[in-house]
């Protein structure tokens, strides 16, 4: 799948400058060493265990596929954070994508977060998918908010769904946008009805 | 003076007005031409015959109905049996290739073009742009207006949001056009 529009520079809240562009082939290294530089603590959190020596070619498979559409962040060379949209190609939920964002700890709360979920948002709705979901443990306020500001809300919680690093169970936040609103104007602009059978 | 006559025709639903308003605007707004529209609606809207009378021309135009459209837009085979037989002698048919047969009611001399815009829109992830796609396909093949003032013209007259489909829509419907105009002529 070709994405229009990248790269594109942005320039965070501090003024650091950050490349965004879709994940290529030739990206594996840098983005294995991106995740290979979280803390431990970060890694926990996401879904799938990428320090694992297969996570790659599973995760470039999916890309390839269309099923999933990473952005990464650079800067001066290095990858600071990887962005997925993942969706079904078949089955009952071809309409719904799920987001998973990581951003390197030395550029959170600046804004690149916020802006790699607006793009996928955007694909999204270019893709024809109608809901958003996230998945946020629930002590992962940062990640809550910012996702609460993008119009996600709260859908279900799973209680005791993922342990931490010390063991600990946490509860799994779902969370989700309907973004078909945007095309129910559309809607009503093809629909041909008659102004004045209104 | 410089003047073509268009119609547009489907069902209710496939945004037939729409993509009439779009020609209009690209054509008075952003080509500098002058152009009328005219709408008509089915009893019921949703489903039924709809159909948009469009004029373009570099003069002010004083009679806005078309009778015998130079070029005609279908997207449904009720519209295509309407209004195909009005067609001016030498003039052109873009019909949606998908949902049309082409049959003896076509006047001789009529330069018929067809494409799958339906099929196209699905494959961009809406079948709701599909009149997007006649619309760029009418650009493509006929060049009677700038691929710039229509591309404007879609992105000014679609909701915010959705854009970035519809654009690739009417350039998908403009690059077959282009393509089909080559082949033929």
């Amino acid at each position: 799948m070709t994405l229009e529009g990248f790269p594109q520079s942005l320039a965070l809240r501090d003024g650091t400058l950050v490349t965004v562009r879709p994940l290529e082939t030739a990206d594996a290294k840098a983005v294995q060493a991106f995740y290979r530089s979280l803390p431990e603590e970060d890694r926990l959190y996401l879904k799938d265990d990428v320090t694992d020596a297969g996570w790659w070619q599973r995760f470039a498979t999916l890309v390839a596929s269309g099923e999933v559409v990473s952005l990464i962040g650079e800067r001066e060379g290095k990858v600071v954070a990887e962005a997925s949209l993942y969706r079904a190609l078949r089955g009952w939920s071809t309409h719904v994508g799920e987001l998973r964002i990581s951003v390197a700890r030395a550029l959170r709360r600046d804004g690149l977060g916020t802006a790699l979920a607006r793009e996928l948002v955007k694909i999204a709705t270019r893709l024809g998918i109608d809901k958003i979901m996230i998945e946020v443990v629930e002590n992962q306020a940062g990640a809550r908010r910012m996702f609460r500001r993008l119009g996600f809300r709260q859908e279900a919680v799973l209680r005791g769904h993922v342990k931490d690093i010390n063991g600990t169970k946490r509860n799994l936040v779902l969370a989700s946008t309907d973004v078909s609103h945007i095309w129910d104007a559309m809607e009503a602009l093809v629909a041909d009805f008659s102004p004045s059978q209104e | 003076m410089q003047k073509s006559e268009i119609r547009v025709g489907g069902l209710g639903g496939q945004g037939v007005i729409l993509c009439g308003m779009i020609i209009g605007k690209a054509a008075s707004i952003f080509d500098g031409k002058h152009a009328t529209l005219i709408q008509a609606f089915g009893p019921e809207a949703r489903g039924s015959a709809c159909s948009a009378q469009v004029t373009v021309a570099d003069e002010a135009i004083g009679y806005p109905y078309v009778k015998n459209p130079d070029v005609l837009i279908v997207m449904s085979p009720d519209a295509y049996t309407q209004f195909a037989p009005q067609l001016s002698p030498g003039g052109m048919l873009l019909y949606e290739s998908d949902l049309i047969t082409l049959d003896e009611t076509l006047p001789k001399g009529v330069r018929a073009f067809g494409v799958p815009a339906t099929r196209f829109a699905e494959e961009l992830g809406r079948r709701l742009v599909l009149n997007i796609v006649m619309t760029g396909f009418f650009a493509g093949v006929t060049g009677l207006l700038s691929f710039e003032s229509v591309e404007k013209a879609v992105k000014s007259s679609v909701p915010k949001g959705t854009e970035d489909l519809n654009l690739r829509a009417f350039r998908k419907g403009y690059e077959y056009g282009r393509e089909q105009a080559a082949v033929k002529n």
